[in-house]
């Protein structure tokens, strides 16, 4: 993000630094001319957060999804998620086990690293509950016990947001559980014609190698709890809180949950910018993807949130 | 909510500073019931705060007594002094059932109001630095009371700040009125006349009466207290020639000298001659309750609108109850003529059938000597073998000038002029008595004379049918340095203080102080208000006129006031006000202003993008403020300090034009 990174008390280890960058220099050679979205991506991944990817079909959220996993080393599942899949589906079911004569817990596709939960919205909400619940908890409980999930559990879900025949909307309350919210857009001209004339992008991603390990990613995470954020950078945090809260255009501004959210991804933005402390211009960075889907805007709308959360951000001075 | 320990003390002080300020014009009995009261309840709230308040047995009774004491006291319920007492009593009374927030601020507010009334009754800087001073004890009570409530509403706030933080808050909160104090004072349209009536000056204290008994005088000698003030346009004139003339007293009835009624000056009748170089001089006169106006001997020109008698005696048209200013021109040696039949009978009567000793001895003196001036040369003899100056003299009786002349032989001025008028009467000599000063203190650094109520002193001026009037001083011819030094020195036997020469110095630098008060402050009237706003260009200051300079200057001030609490308000600390100050100079060099919510590193990509040639002075700075911003949750104030001078002192010069 910066220029410039001045000594900051709190350095990533050198080898760390290196796979970091590599890391995300990789997926950016996959899904290209996306950074921004890139960099979001691994901002959710060190602050231990969800990914929702929302766009038309066919504009990488799939790919993205992919490459992050191809570049992490971590177990991978794919959940296509249609309006028949049962929670059991995902999460697993206890089979009787004729030989041991008790019943058995098979785990589902939910017990992996890294989930690709592809068109979330097509599951019917008994299911999007089952996904989120875990989300939110790391675990499991089928048949009363309680099964944890595999460390770092990440979630990254996909939805198609014009093509409503068929679907359920995540309400407000569950996407509340994804920290960022990413679009991905049409590539600029230029990616689009590499895009066309270069190898597909199966085969690339097939090529990968694996960067980072999940205990880069543990340490990662661990790491980003030392980044500082000053007294006033978190009076910056506050003002834009309450700003949400006031705002005429909106109904309901974020919640001390979202807020926290906030200061965790301004956080992971500046250790991934490799700084070890946080500046206006992270919670900038981080603003609009870690709030626009949590607010509820008075006189009702989606796409135009976004436009808002902007003209928040625009409204508050940093000093 | 109950009133916390602090609270109460602090309400009670404002209470004993408030009643404190009016005990020197309180009977005894009411200051010592005044403070008992005080102390009586402070001691209870202190030792048993369980009590409460007395109960209303006890304060209905204490309310009923208070009109009862003041009608005993003054025998009336109106006025200054029974109102005074008046507001005093409700205040302490309020005080002994103030239990909470709300009782200690009626407690406070009206506290204000008698702090205010005490200058109803003295004006001089003391009592208005008093005033000054009780304030402060009630503007902590208000502080006191509301950091309570603060802390009530946010229970995690600090306890209550010690008292010395909130003595600064307190006294910062003056300084900042002060200026408001100001333009109330200069702008404020003021009244010609007072709304209450003059009564401003004390009234038990009365300058030179017009009439005079052996004795009278006396308590005057020992009041330090200054009767006028003098400014002269030339050479202030030697100490022997300070005769400060003031009323003449033609009419003797055995015990009082008095007035004989006052027929207007004819100049034609009563030739005046001056016989040197007149002098020029503005008196500033304090009340005094009197018509009478006081010029160096001898007064050739009247004050405007003040009227001169036939023998010289200069009366305002009313009473002086404010401070006064008039110029005069005097002749210090002069030839005074004309003396009419009637004035020449009035110059010698003398009650019949008293002294007839001393008459006897003029009768004497005339049959020895046909020369007048002998005569007066007899008695000025006399006086000096035989008589002794002192300011407590033996009583006299009927015969008062034989019991003087030939028995006691002791007493001050009024004494001698007395007697040696009875004597040059009988020897049939025309004489009459003057009441004045003589004397003044000469201020080389106020450049002014201050004459004191002690400079108080009679003489007598005697016709000689060759030379007119002439003034002579017998009190002189006992003690002729009363007439060198002062009347300080002389009645100095009475008491020893007077006599310090560093007090006397005290005295006069304290009168220099004060005397520049009274002129700027307390005789800033209407006019001087006019005089002033003309010379600023105001030419027609009518109410109207000021009333729109002071809301022209009122709202200026309020701009202010919330210029800067805004600027305050999101201002932040210093670091913030040398960021400011470095985006400030950025955007006027550089022409790239920050936008409000523009962080700094993406300020100082945006600067270097545009003007990649400052990166040496810029980057530095902003590198520095974001480590000292964002890089650290405390802040040394050295690092504060070193960065904003930094930032005054960065070279940030504009590229040449690319």
């Amino acid at each position: 993000m910066t220029a410039t990174s001045p000594d900051s008390p709190l350095v990533l280890p050198a080898d760390l630094r290196t796979r970091l960058d590599r890391s995300v220099a990789q997926v950016n050679s996959v899904l290209l001319g996306k950074s921004m979205q890139v960099n979001l991506a691994f901002v959710s991944l060190i602050a231990g957060g969800h990914l929702l990817i929302e766009d038309l079909p066919g504009v990488g959220k799939t790919t993205l999804a992919h490459a992050l996993a191809a570049t992490l080393d971590l177990g991978f599942q794919r959940i296509q998620f249609t309006s028949d899949l049962l929670p059991s589906d995902i999460i697993g079911v206890g089979i009787f086990e004729r030989d041991n004569n008790r019943f058995e817990f098979h785990a589902g596709p939910l017990f992996a690293q890294l989930v690709l939960a592809d068109e979330i919205n097509r599951a019917t909400p008994k299911t999007q509950s089952a996904l989120l619940e875990a989300m939110a908890e790391q675990q499991v409980t089928v048949d009363g016990r309680t099964h944890a999930l595999p460390l770092p559990f990440i979630v990254v879900a996909t939805q198609n947001p014009l093509d409503l025949a068929g679907t359920y909307p995540l309400p407000d309350s569950q996407l509340d559980r994804f920290m960022l919210r990413i679009s991905l857009d049409y590539p600029s001209r230029e990616a689009e014609r590499e895009l066309l004339t270069s190898t597909n992008r199966q085969e690339l991603i097939a090529t990968l190698q694996a960067c980072m390990s999940a205990d880069d990613i543990h340490t990662l995470r661990q790491l980003v709890g030392n980044v500082i954020a000053s007294p006033a950078l978190i009076d910056y945090l506050q003002a834009l809180i309450s700003a949400t809260r006031s705002h005429a255009d909106i109904r309901v501004g974020l919640s001390p949950r979202a807020g926290l959210a906030l200061l965790a991804a301004a956080r992971a933005q500046a250790l991934v910018n490799g700084r070890g402390y946080v500046l206006p211009e992270d919670v900038q960075a981080v603003f609009v993807p870690v709030t626009a889907h949590r607010l509820t805007l008075a006189g009702g709308g989606q796409r135009d949130r976004i436009g808002v959360t902007r003209d928040l951000l625009a409204s508050v001075a940093v000093r | 909510m109950r009133l916390t320990r602090r609270q109460f003390d602090l309400t009670a002080l404002t209470t004993l500073c408030a009643s404190g300020l009016h005990a020197p014009h309180f009977p005894l009995w009411l200051n010592l019931t005044i403070t008992l009261l005080i102390a009586t309840r402070w001691l209870q709230r202190r030792l048993r705060p369980d009590w409460g308040k007395p109960p209303a047995l006890l304060r209905l009774p204490l309310t009923l007594a208070l009109p009862v004491a003041v009608w005993l006291q003054y025998g009336n319920i109106f006025g200054l002094d029974p109102g005074s007492v008046f507001a005093v009593g409700m205040l302490v009374l309020k005080l002994t059932e103030s239990e909470t927030a709300r009782d200690a601020r009626a407690v406070s507010t009206f506290a204000m109001f008698v702090l205010m009334a005490a200058l109803l009754f003295e004006q001089d800087l003391l009592t208005t630095l008093y005033v000054g001073l009780g304030s402060i004890p009630l503007l902590l009570t208000l502080r006191s009371l509301e950091t309570e409530e603060r802390t009530a509403s946010v229970p995690a706030a600090p306890a209550l700040g010690n008292l010395g933080a909130s003595l600064a808050a307190v006294l910062a909160n003056l300084f900042a009125a002060a200026p408001l104090a100001l333009i109330v004072f200069l702008f404020l349209p003021r009244l010609a006349a007072p709304l209450w009536s003059a009564q401003t000056a004390a009234q038990g204290k009365t300058g030179l009466n017009d009439s005079m008994s052996p004795g009278n005088l006396g308590q005057l000698l020992l009041d330090d207290s200054p009767a006028f003030r003098v400014s002269f346009d030339t050479a202030v004139p030697p100490p022997a020639q300070r005769y400060w003339r003031g009323v003449v007293l033609w009419r003797y009835d055995g015990q009082r000298w008095s007035r004989a009624g006052g027929v207007p000056l004819d100049p034609v009748r009563q030739p005046l001659k001056p016989l040197a170089a007149e002098i020029g001089y503005e008196i500033t006169q304090e009340p005094s309750q009197k018509r009478w106006l006081f010029g160096l001997d001898i007064p050739t020109s009247d004050p405007v609108g003040a009227q001169r008698d036939e023998d010289y005696t200069l009366a305002a048209p009313r009473p002086i109850g404010k401070l006064t200013v008039y110029r005069l021109r005097s002749a210090l040696t002069y030839s005074l003529d004309g003396l009419d039949s009637r004035q020449r009978l009035r110059g010698l009567r003398l009650p019949a059938g008293l002294n007839p000793r001393a008459l006897a001895l003029g009768k004497e003196w005339a049959r020895q000597h046909d020369d007048p001036v002998k005569i007066v040369q007899a008695a000025l003899e006399l006086i000096r073998r035989d008589f002794r100056y002192t300011l407590t003299p033996p009583p006299l009786g009927r015969n008062a000038m034989d019991d003087f002349l030939f028995e006691t032989k002791a007493g001050y001025c009024e004494h001698f002029s007395s007697a040696f008028a009875v004597l040059m009467r009988a020897a049939g000599i025309p004489t009459r008595v003057v009441l004045g000063y003589q004397g003044g203190y000469w201020s080389d650094v106020g450049n002014y004379m201050v004459v004191r109520q002690s400079d108080a002193h009679a003489w007598n001026e005697v016709w000689l049918p060759d030379r007119g009037w002439v003034r002579v001083d017998p009190t002189a011819a006992v003690r002729p340095d009363r007439v060198e030094l002062g009347a300080g020195t002389v009645n100095s036997s009475g008491s020893a203080w007077f006599g310090r020469e560093w007090a006397l110095a005290m005295r006069n630098r304290w009168d220099l102080v004060n005397r520049l008060w009274t002129q700027v402050v307390v005789q800033f009237d209407d006019l001087t208000q006019r005089g002033l706003l003309r010379s600023v260009g105001i030419e027609q200051a009518d109410w109207r006129q000021l009333g729109i300079t002071f809301a022209l200057c009122m709202g200026l001030l309020a701009g202010l006031g919330l210029w800067w609490a805004l600027r305050r308000d999101h201002g932040g600390d210093a670091l913030d006000q040398a960021y400011e100050r470095l985006c400030a100079r950025l955007a006027k060099r550089l022409d790239i202003t920050r936008a409000p919510a523009e962080g700094p590193a993406d300020y100082l990509r945006r600067v270097l993008q545009h003007q990649p040639q400052a990166r040496a002075s810029v980057e530095p700075l902003l590198l520095q403020y974001m480590q000292l911003r964002y890089a650290q949750s405390t802040i040394e104030p050295a690092t504060v300090r070193a960065f904003a001078r930094a930032v005054r002192k960065a070279d940030l010069h504009r590229s040449p034009a690319r």
